[in-house]
């Protein structure tokens, strides 16, 4: 194996914090270098000196850039944007930096400049260029004049891609993806990773970020762990397996628990032919003490399900009934009334008062509880926000710390104790860790099992398939808008639900 | 962008319950982040005491107190959609519409108490408001453009009222005494405003309302999702400010005693402006005692120069003053973080373990 980039003693210290401790890296030239670590761990400290973004502390961090091909040998100055792209080095990060209004043409186009003749930009030119780009990486299937934003995440992904990638010609040597499958459901991730493939065979070294340890084992040549800011192992993929990966992200064993059956109560949550969205006739019954999980792929319904029955979106038919309450469609103040607490998918746009405090994010769904003679009591409610915390391990630097000082994950566990102290009898969660680490993970299922225990009854939507195994004791599989299998017991696997989630389109082609 | 921030939030003890304190730089510390229209206001007084023996004498401080009121109501009619993240700008023009109500009444319906004149032109602002609120939450039309087409709206039924004359001393003489009654030598209306303040400012920081109003207004749709009812609020807040603009027209009834065509929109900037450069005082949103300051600190500056440096009256001093204020408040508070949290963020978490209680 030939070093394409060494990097060697780099420290960054944030004040009272250092974020990358004297961390070595060494990513060999062809192969896919996967970077993880639990969110805190410096991943993200590492991506953004790389890009340049941040300065390393200190003087003693070095960057080389292996002589390779016909490229000579060359020193990266750590810190500075330039200096990265001069060597080769080329970025898509987690929100790709696309326009959605404009076509893939004009994306790619972007920063890189038209090809003009006599002035005015070369429409046809431009066009077959990029649909030439596109289709090196496998995707030749959607028209690059369409606008941005009518594409699929893997699409949209592989246009950033194809972005980041304009004028290899001219030297590019690394690409850094961060975190590329954060928004992917599982079949796009499939095409992403055919994408990289590709890009290996020709020789691009590639450093991926990912929260997703089965995709590390997938696509990944070589990973290293980052823990507290510190290179805990350099290791080829094929000397670890998942438990000892884990293990090294975290410092210690973690006990990869599973759902135990239900002890199923009486139906709390009763779906009747619900329609709207990709949804065409849905019916689910959840018991007492019951965790149903909902997979399948985007299109299936999956994504619909969960904010039709919230009445976050309104539907064209169907009844949704807790215990033995009707819900008014398109209502979620209605179905909290019911007794219904939901988190939606999107933290930030759905779940989030970024700039009010965690106190104000907590109690949002019930303010009156601390009203007394018409005053709210704002001692009462930092209370009861402090007795979350507390319960759910929230880390924040306060009861008054505004929402957006938070990590992903511990915003998660404040929206959900804006639900659980309702006291709700259905729980409905729409990917209730999307975006958060393995830790923080685990203790967001551990929350959700003791909801069940307790005798809530809990509707899971996700795309995460190990985590539906994890928490589920039963498995609605979506298919085309309806209910197209179940799995109970021993025949929960993540296999079964992939294999189940794309059945019909195996039968169609 | 939540998951971009979260690699330097972990450090910080679980379940921390007191709350620890971002490491403050010698800005924080003195609060000139969050006190710095205060500052400016000391500054000014001495100032302005040095260089003019006019400035700081009581008759000269009850002047700017009694002419700003107005501007006062006006701003507390700004505040409380813009809690909500609704921009309300016809209440200028709604001040002239309900000054023009109390007006025609008085002269063409002597039979009518002006008391009942009063009730009759905050009525009617309410209505106009109700009809705002229709157009922004059922018609979906931005509150920016909706109270702005209303504003023109409003002009017409001003003009239309009133002939596209003046009306003056249609009043009686006990309707112009309120105006004239002091309270602790200030005008009674100047203590209508202060207790408006202090009611919206109850309201807004202390009850479930309030709380409302900024859910809506931080993220309606995770507030509706969290159960509130975003577009009744919404709704109800351009009424009430509608009748806290008309309000203001009746202050201005009391005060003047006339109507002219011209009177109201002029109102409108100040307002918008003290609430902005109030909103980056204390508490980094919109709030009252930030918009008030704000209203008095700019009076003040204002005053202060027309007395030293042009002996007399030049009209423009104001407009340019008041305009580069909001423009250097707002830029110092973007700058400031409030804006740019995840930033501040980075800062703030680092720090929890080190600083103790």
């Amino acid at each position: 194996m030939q070093p394409l980039l060494t990097i060697e003693h780099l420290t960054k210290a944030f004040p009272g914090q250092v974020a990358l401790d004297d961390v070595q890296l060494t990513i060999n030239a062809g192969s896919t270098h996967a970077l993880v670590g639990q969110n805190g761990s410096g991943k993200s400290t590492l991506i953004k000196v790389l890009a340049g973004y941040h300065q390393p502390s200190g003087e003693a961090a070095t960057a080389l850039m292996h002589a390779y091909g016909d490229r000579p040998e060359m020193a990266v100055q750590l810190g500075d944007a330039r200096s990265a792209d001069a060597a080769g080095i080329r970025f898509v990060h987690q929100d790709l930096g696309l326009v959605d209004a404009v076509s893939s043409v004009e994306n790619l186009a972007l920063g890189g400049g038209y090809e003009t003749s006599f002035g005015r930009i070369n429409w046809k030119r431009e066009t077959a260029r990029a649909a030439a780009e596109l289709a090196d990486l496998g995707f030749d299937d959607f028209d690059v004049r369409a606008p941005l934003g009518s594409l699929s995440p893997s699409q949209k992904t592989a246009v950033a891609v194809a972005r980041a990638l304009r004028g290899w010609e001219q030297g590019a040597r690394l690409l850094v993806l961060d975190e590329p499958t954060a928004s992917l459901p599982g079949a796009d991730v499939q095409r992403l990773f055919h994408a990289i493939r590709r890009l290996k065979d020709r020789g691009v070294a590639i450093l991926y970020v990912s929260h997703h340890l089965e995709e590390v084992f997938e696509i990944a040549d070589e990973v290293t762990v980052l823990r507290d800011g510190r290179n805990i192992a350099t290791l080829p993929v094929d000397d670890l397996d998942h438990e000892r990966l884990i293990e090294l992200m975290v410092g210690h064993a973690v006990e990869r628990k599973r759902a135990t059956q239900a002890n199923r109560g009486a139906v709390l949550l009763d779906v009747g032919a619900l329609c709207g969205g990709n949804l065409h006739g849905v019916d689910v019954q959840v018991h007492a003490g019951e965790i149903v999980g909902v997979a399948g792929i985007n299109g299936s319904g999956r994504e619909h399900i969960v904010p039709l029955i919230t009445g976050q979106v309104p539907s064209a038919a169907g009844t949704v009934q807790i215990g033995t309450t009707p819900v008014a469609n398109y209502s979620p103040r209605g179905a909290m009334a019911a007794g219904l607490a939901f988190v939606a998918a999107d933290r930030a746009r759905q779940g989030n008062f970024a700039m009010l405090s965690v106190t104000a994010n907590t109690t949002v769904s019930n303010v009156k509880r601390n009203v007394r003679s018409g005053r709210l009591v704002h001692s009462l409610e930092r209370a009861e926000s402090n007795d979350w915390i507390v319960k759910l391990g929230t880390k924040t630097a306060g009861t008054v710390a505004p929402m957006a000082t938070l990590s992903g994950g511990n915003q998660q566990k404040v929206l959900f104790a804006r639900g659980l102290r309702l006291e709700p009898t259905v729980i409905v969660l729409d990917e209730p860790t999307r975006g958060i680490d393995v830790g923080a993970k685990e203790e967001i299922h551990s929350l959700i099992d003791e909801a069940a225990t307790n005798g809530s009854a809990v509707l899971v939507a996700s795309t995460d398939t190990e985590e539906l195994v994890r928490v589920s004791h039963r498995i609605l599989i979506m298919r085309g808008g309806i209910v197209a299998a179940e799995l109970t017991g021993s025949d929960i696997t993540v296999e079964n639900i992939e294999r189940a989630q794309l059945q019909q389109k195996v039968a169609q082609s | 962008m939540t998951a971009t921030i979260d690699d330097t939030a972990a450090p910080a003890p679980a379940g921390a319950p007191a709350p620890a304190r971002p490491p403050r730089n010698w800005t924080s510390r003195v609060g000139l982040d969050k006190f710095s229209a205060l500052y400016l206001w000391a500054f000014f007084m001495i100032v302005f005491s040095l260089s003019s023996d006019q400035f700081l004498n009581w008759t000269s401080i009850r002047l700017v107190l009694t002419e700003k009121a107005i501007v006062g109501v006006l701003a507390m009619a700004f505040l409380i959609p813009l809690a909500a993240d609704t921009f309300d700008l016809s209440i200028g023009h709604m001040m002239g519409f309900s000054l023009v109500i109390v007006n025609v009444i008085a002269r063409d319906h002597p039979g009518i108490p002006q008391g009942v004149g009063a009730l009759i032109a905050l009525a009617a602002c309410a209505v106009v408001g109700f009809v705002s609120g229709f157009i922004v939450v059922r018609l979906r039309v931005n509150s920016f453009i909706a109270t702005l087409g209303m504003s023109q709206v409003l002009t017409a039924l001003t003009l239309l009222l009133s002939g596209n004359r003046q009306i003056s001393s249609a009043f009686s003489k006990a309707y112009r005494n309120i105006g004239l009654k002091r309270v602790f030598d200030l005008p009674l209306f100047f203590w209508f405003m202060i207790i408006l303040a202090i009611v919206v400012w109850f309201v807004l920081e202390h009850t479930a309302l309030g709380r409302f109003l900024f859910a809506t207004g931080g993220n309606r749709e995770a507030a509706r999702l969290a159960g509130v009812q975003t577009d009744r609020y919404t709704w109800a807040t351009l009424v009430v400010s509608a009748m806290i603009a008309g309000f203001a027209g009746l202050v201005q009834s009391w005060k003047v005693g006339t109507f002219g065509n011209n009177i109201g929109p002029g109102f409108l900037f100040p307002a918008i402006a003290a609430v902005f450069f109030g909103a980056s005082q204390l508490r980094g949103r919109p709030n009252v005692w930030g918009t008030l300051i704000a209203v008095f600190t700019l009076a003040f500056g204002v005053k202060g120069l027309q007395l030293t440096f042009t002996g007399g009256n030049k009209p423009w001093i104001e407009p340019l003053f008041e305009g580069l204020s909001l423009l250097i408040a707002v830029a110092f508070a973007s700058r400031q973080g409030i804006i740019k949290i995840p930033r501040r963020a980075k800062a703030a978490a680092p720090a929890a373990p080190a600083t103790p209680g």
